[in-house]
């Protein structure tokens, strides 16, 4: 067997979530340790070897000076880039505060300086190209599972093109937009979640970005409207998690 | 003379700490939360309640169901709206599969590598393979109970203002049940294995915890009188952190497991209270490594306490009705017990029941004087005694005993 491939996991501003996510693998993370040696992962190991990885996932948004410097970091020294989670690839939540950062630190701090650089979220795709972006808040486990699977095989992953709307349908959940008038973004949300708010009987709140393509985010805007959201609803509600896209 | 550390590892987000040197000794040591902010409570300003708690979840991926229970309290109260127990019961079951989640994954896979001296659990499972591996059983039977009652394993939706979208059904309460049983055993052994480590660190002089177990009406202290956050503790920003600090009195205090078992030892279930009085004697020391021991022990609690809540549940039956949620003008506050303490979810809202005002306090910022005072001690034990190899490995396990969530504490926020 050829030697192992060195993975990188870095993580910027998040809420650890997509990191942990990894360790959630279980027993599968072992099969994932067949083919990959950890180099680094600050949430799991002290190890620090900081040369070079053939792959590396960052997650999370740039969201001071140190965030960037870690980002530039990871990508110079890596082959194989993946932005993981939908802070990493539209800015989620934290990204979608739209206002200057010093007056962030303000409303927040009471103060406007700024002595620990924080600089204006944005998500890992507005600073260095990538080569793979899996988006989620937090990203689906089978398709991150799949995805290093198949890189260490040289096969290039497989990603979802199709709205949420059609895993809902798969599972013949019923439709909450249409039947209950609940807000639901499923029509206009990327699949590859399983529609698993859904099964909990609650709508689509966007956390995997917006499908990219053939979406009609006019026509949700007009169903939406239809059932009694105001525009202001339905505005925050679009941008929550993709005030960014890539 | 500045030290600098590197950035702690095996702890949640990002942080560091440093060490000021004056005339050879150790003058003072200052823990740096570097994760950025991330301005939770701007997010939620003007927002209609019902996406709130789905927002404020995303504060924390380890104790996500704390932070959607705590808002969803905090808005419940806002409006006057109240549930009967069914509901608690099943929002209480909740924060204990994220309690076992939590705890599992910090003793088991970030503290137990520095009992048998591995980088990491990884490396530790060479040897220690049935350890690692029940710790991820646990660890994800804790999960189970998270997506059951939040839908996810992470960040799930469906713990609502006036319930829940989803119910359990009687086959997956009657799967807890049974395997909370099951996994028992593990859970005292682990009480054996933890009871190894410290003391290090400093004695807390003040503890706090919510007047419930895992959540509450108001909050305790060492007096046993219930209060509201604001009547006993103050908030001061740091220059040198994006975290703020929080002091009782004026003074350093703990939350967290050490802290619920002293001051709520009598809520707890048989097989716990004996641990507890077992071990009462070097818990009550209240040096703060000896929150490890109390996690374990608090794993017991939590299978116990896992198992009762489904049996009472099967026993009346699941309704499945929620409240309704009438929006109003109002202030209410939700305090949890996350995993690692006290959470604290302030709002007000408006006649349209959007969110006016937002205050966020985690247990990481409340503990944040503590960690120091904590790192100051063994700093000043080891300085010029130990290689700052050596120094920076013992601070870190200092510093990990807090089971510190970083992401969490960034964004602390006075209006």
């Amino acid at each position: 067997m050829m030697g192992k491939l060195k993975l990188g996991v870095f993580e910027l501003t998040d809420c650890g979530g997509c990191a942990l996510n990894v360790l959630f693998l279980y027993e599968r993370l072992f099969d994932v340790l067949e083919f990959y040696e950890v180099g680094e992962f600050h949430m799991a190991s002290s190890l620090h070897e900081n040369e070079h990885y053939d792959v590396s996932i960052v997650t999370g948004t740039v969201s001071t000076h140190r965030d960037l410097e870690v980002l530039r970091e990871a990508r110079n020294r890596s082959n194989y880039l993946i932005a993981l989670g939908t802070c990493a690839t539209h800015g989620s939540v934290q990204g979608s505060v739209e206002m200057p950062i010093r007056e962030k630190l303000k409303a927040v701090y009471g103060d406007e300086s700024n002595p620990m650089r924080a600089m204006d979220s944005k998500p890992v795709v507005e600073h260095v190209a990538v080569d793979l972006a899996i988006p989620g808040c937090p990203y689906n486990k089978e398709e991150l599972y799949q995805a290093l699977m198949d890189i260490a095989k040289g096969i290039d992953p497989v990603r979802p093109d199709y709205p949420v709307c059609v895993e809902c349908k798969l599972n013949e959940y019923e439709c909450v937009l249409i039947k209950k008038d609940l807000p639901c973004l499923g029509p206009i949300t990327l699949g590859g979640c399983n529609a698993v708010c859904i099964r909990s009987g609650l709508g689509c709140i966007g956390c995997r970005g917006p499908l990219p393509g053939e979406v009609n985010p006019a026509s949700e805007y007009e169903i939406l409207r239809s059932k009694g959201y105001d525009d202001d609803y339905i505005v925050r509600k679009f941008k929550t998690f993709a005030r960014w896209e890539p | 003379m500045i030290i600098e550390l590197r950035e702690f590892t095996r702890v949640e987000g990002n942080g560091k700490a440093e060490i000021v040197i004056e005339d050879g000794e150790v003058k003072d040591v200052r823990l740096k939360i570097i994760e950025g902010p991330r301005f939770f409570e701007l997010l939620t300003i003007g927002r209609h309640y019902y996406d709130v708690p789905d927002i404020e979840a995303r504060i924390c991926a380890i104790c996500y169901l704390a932070h959607s229970v705590a808002s969803v309290m905090g808005i419940e109260r806002a409006f006057g709206v109240e549930v009967p127990e069914e509901i608690t019961l099943l929002r209480e079951l909740g924060l204990i599969g994220e309690l076992l989640e939590s705890h599992a994954l910090h003793l088991y896979l970030l503290v137990a590598p520095d009992v048998f001296g591995y980088p990491d659990a990884i490396r530790m499972a060479s040897k220690h393979g049935e350890l690692v591996k029940e710790g991820i059983a646990l660890k994800a039977f804790g999960n189970r109970i998270r997506e059951l009652i939040g839908g996810r394993e992470i960040h799930g939706i469906n713990v609502k203002p006036g319930g829940f979208g989803r119910y359990p059904t009687t086959e997956e309460l009657e799967a807890i049940e049974r395997e909370s049983a099951a996994f028992l055993r593990l859970a005292k052994r682990a009480v054996r294995l933890f009871a190894s480590l410290g003391p290090y660190g400093e004695k807390a002089e003040h503890f706090l915890a919510t007047d419930n177990y895992l959540w509450g009406e108001k909050l305790i202290a060492e007096d046993k009188e219930s209060f509201h956050y604001a009547e006993r503790i103050e908030e001061r920003s740091l220059v040198y952190s994006f975290a703020k600090q929080s002091l009782y009195g004026g003074e350093p205090f703990f939350v967290g497991s050490l802290a619920r078992l002293l001051l709520k030892g009598e809520q707890l279930t048989p097989e716990a209270k004996r641990l507890l009085e077992e071990h009462r004697e070097k818990l009550s020391t209240g040096y703060v490594s000896y929150n490890n021991l109390a996690q374990a022990i608090e794993l017991v609690y939590a299978l116990e306490r896992a198992g009762e809540i489904a049996k009472t549940l099967l026993d009346r039956g699941i309704s499945g009705e929620n409240v309704p949620v009438e929006p109003k003008e109002g202030e209410g506050i939700g305090y949890v017990e996350a995993p690692r303490g006290v959470l604290i979810h302030h709002y007000r809202t408006d006649s349209d029941g959007k969110i006016a005002y937002s205050n966020i306090i985690t247990p990481t910022a409340l503990n944040h004087a503590m960690i120091e005072v904590s790192l100051l001690k063994e700093a000043r034990a080891l300085y010029g005694e130990v290689d700052e190899g050596e120094m920076v490995q013992r601070l870190e396990e200092t510093v990990r005993a807090f089971d510190p969530c970083i992401s969490c504490s960034v964004h602390l926020v006075k209006f």
